[in-house]
């Protein structure tokens, strides 16, 4: 996905000003920032939730809103900060519609359907919990469900917004790793919106931080986190510390 | 409720039979008797006249009150479904007070035009739905805000609608009184709402996706704008056409669908249906209730759904949190 020149304001607000981006295919790339730097609102116009005003975001160098509703969303899975469905649906049937891009309206799912949505519930490993009722899950099995949903959508792109949120460490931890694994073994492009910088670090291949609306780098973690460059987002001074290849951003004083 | 839950098919042929079973009991009740043997005698062997005055009055006010109520009914859920807000109701957010406007004014002015007061009384409800999304739409749906501008909008048009009667002198048509109705009006009705049913049977699915987040939906490349205008369209027809012949009867389309719900769950499969039963059973009962309590006189079936339906309702919902 490539982003051109890229601005958007809201009620006379600008939100993003002429930002260029280009993520790198079957990586994960995170984006970081403080609150309002605009990394969700591009990551809402990355998903075609909100429309472009300005500039132009391309996918596979067509423009991402020249795309047919059910064709971008076989493109793209976006897993959103905040999901809802009736709680007596059963894990497997939020699954199944997964598929809806790939089917037309009350078409029943095919033998090859059903195939993928086994392979989606076998990745997340929700295999016990397939015919449980959703609100019936913990918060970090019912995270597996959403993105388990995203990849029965079968698609190359795979973008999150701030996945962890609502978790305890443990369903943190469990969710990166699952991202993890989605991203090396099957080759998703992960994009995703994440708050804590020591995760985004360690899960990330690249890093791209925002603040107000402006990008500030783009890179690797360990080549671009540091005291000077954190400082100039955050507006604050973070210790780095480096130890053995690993770096480590003390997020208390 | 777990039985029911597993066994939903079961269950809406239940409904079935009852709705049967209540269709008789109220075609016999009131000053003219007869037995089940004389009734079908009547109707399909012999001519009888208390048969025929049965058939010519008593008939088509219960069918017209199950077919009201399965609109009624139906119109809630959709507009729960539609709004994503469990407090969605025809009545409450004032789309049946501007259906009422525009079918007391094709009453008034216009009273050849009959056969066309549902299609014209869709358009007052219509147009007051429109008023109510456009305003309560900021940024996307705001489901509380929906409510406020429902209600604020409830009580304009409802303070037109006094101000039409009393410059007008006809009778109240806002309490919601089942009376005098002919074979007339139950063609009129099904020629609408029969088909209406129809289509919701296929609309299933777009329910059942509805309870999923906005953004969810757009990303699984669904036109959620779509489903929701032929949804809404839909709800509104349904009540603005209830209206038309009934006049208004609050509470059923916000009590019957939560009562089916309780029961079946939310797949709209089983839920559509047996909404639609209970709307047609239980305003049956209360418009039989209401025509016998105090007989000859009559209380409209409106005062005792709430009456009744108040308590009940609260009891269930008091129930289904000790389930859960």
């Amino acid at each position: 996905m490539k982003v051109n020149h890229l601005s958007f304001s809201y009620n006379h607000q600008s939100y993003m000003k002429d930002i260029n981006i280009q993520f790198k295919d079957q990586k994960t790339t995170t984006i970081i920032g403080p609150n309002g730097s605009g990394k969700s609102t591009l990551l809402m116009l990355l998903s075609r939730i909100y429309k472009i005003q300005q500039g132009s975001i391309e996918l596979d160098n067509k423009n991402i809103w020249d795309y047919k509703i059910k064709e971008f969303a076989r493109k793209v899975a976006v897993v959103h900060q905040k999901n809802q469905v009736y709680g007596d649906l059963n894990v497997r049937t939020i699954i199944g519609y997964g598929r809806l891009p790939y089917l037309n309206y009350h078409q029943s799912l095919s033998k090859e359907d059903k195939q993928i949505i086994d392979w989606a519930i076998e990745v997340t490993n929700l295999k016990e919990h397939q015919n449980k009722m959703l609100n019936s899950l913990s918060g970090g099995q019912q995270q597996r469900v959403w993105i388990a949903l995203a990849l029965a959508q079968k698609t190359p792109i795979l973008l999150l917004d701030e996945p962890t949120t609502y978790l305890d460490i443990k369903a943190q931890i469990e969710t990166l790793n699952l991202l993890r694994k989605i991203n090396k073994e099957y080759q998703i492009t992960i994009i995703m919106v994440h708050h804590d910088i020591n995760q985004a670090i360690h899960y990330s291949d690249e890093i791209i931080a925002m603040k107000n609306g402006q990008l500030m780098f783009q890179g690797k973690p360990h080549e671009v986190i540091n005291q000077k460059t954190l400082k100039e987002v955050y507006d604050y001074d973070l210790n780095v510390i480096k130890n053995n290849e690993e770096l480590f951003v003390l997020n208390y004083q | 409720m777990k039985i029911i839950k597993k066994n939903p098919l079961l269950f809406i042929l239940g409904l079935m039979i009852i709705l049967g079973i209540c269709f008789f009991l109220a075609i016999n009740i009131g000053s003219i008797k007869v037995s089940f043997i004389q009734l079908m005698k009547g109707l399909f062997i012999e001519y009888n006249k208390d048969v025929a005055s049965i058939y010519q009055i008593r008939f088509p006010r219960v069918i017209v009150t199950m077919l009201v109520g399965c609109a009624l009914a139906l119109s809630g859920l959709l507009f729960q479904v539609v709004l994503k807000n469990p407090l969605a109701d025809p009545g409450l957010i004032g789309i049946s007070a501007g259906a009422n406007i525009v079918s007391l004014l094709v009453g008034i002015f216009l009273p050849d035009l009959y056969v066309f007061k549902p299609m014209i009384t869709c358009l007052g409800g219509l147009v007051t739905f429109i008023i109510i999304y456009s305003l309560s739409w900021k940024s996307g749906l705001n489901t509380t805000r929906i409510i406020l501008v429902g209600v604020a909008i409830h009580y304009t048009m409802n303070a037109i609608v006094s101000l039409i009667e009393s410059m007008s002198a006809s009778i109240s048509s806002s309490v919601g009184t089942i009376t005098l109705y002919s074979w007339n009006d139950v063609f009129l009705l099904m020629i609408y709402i029969v088909p209406i049913l129809i289509i919701l049977l296929f609309l299933t699915q777009a329910c059942d996706l509805l309870g999923l987040e906005d953004r969810t939906l757009l990303s699984l490349g669904i036109n959620v704008n779509t489903y929701r205008f032929i949804l809404s369209l839909l709800a509104v027809l349904l009540c603005s056409i209830s209206v038309a012949i009934a006049g208004i009867l609050s509470f059923v389309g916000l009590l019957v669908p939560h009562l089916a719900r309780l029961c079946v769950g939310n797949q709209h499969k089983y839920l559509i249906p047996t909404t639609a039963l209970c709307g047609a059973i239980i305003l049956l009962v209360a418009d039989t209730i209401g025509r016998t309590l105090m007989a000859p006189y009559e209380i409209s079936a409106g005062i005792i759904m709430s009456m009744i339906g108040g308590p009940i309702f609260i009891l269930l919902l008091k129930r289904s949190l000790y389930e859960s």
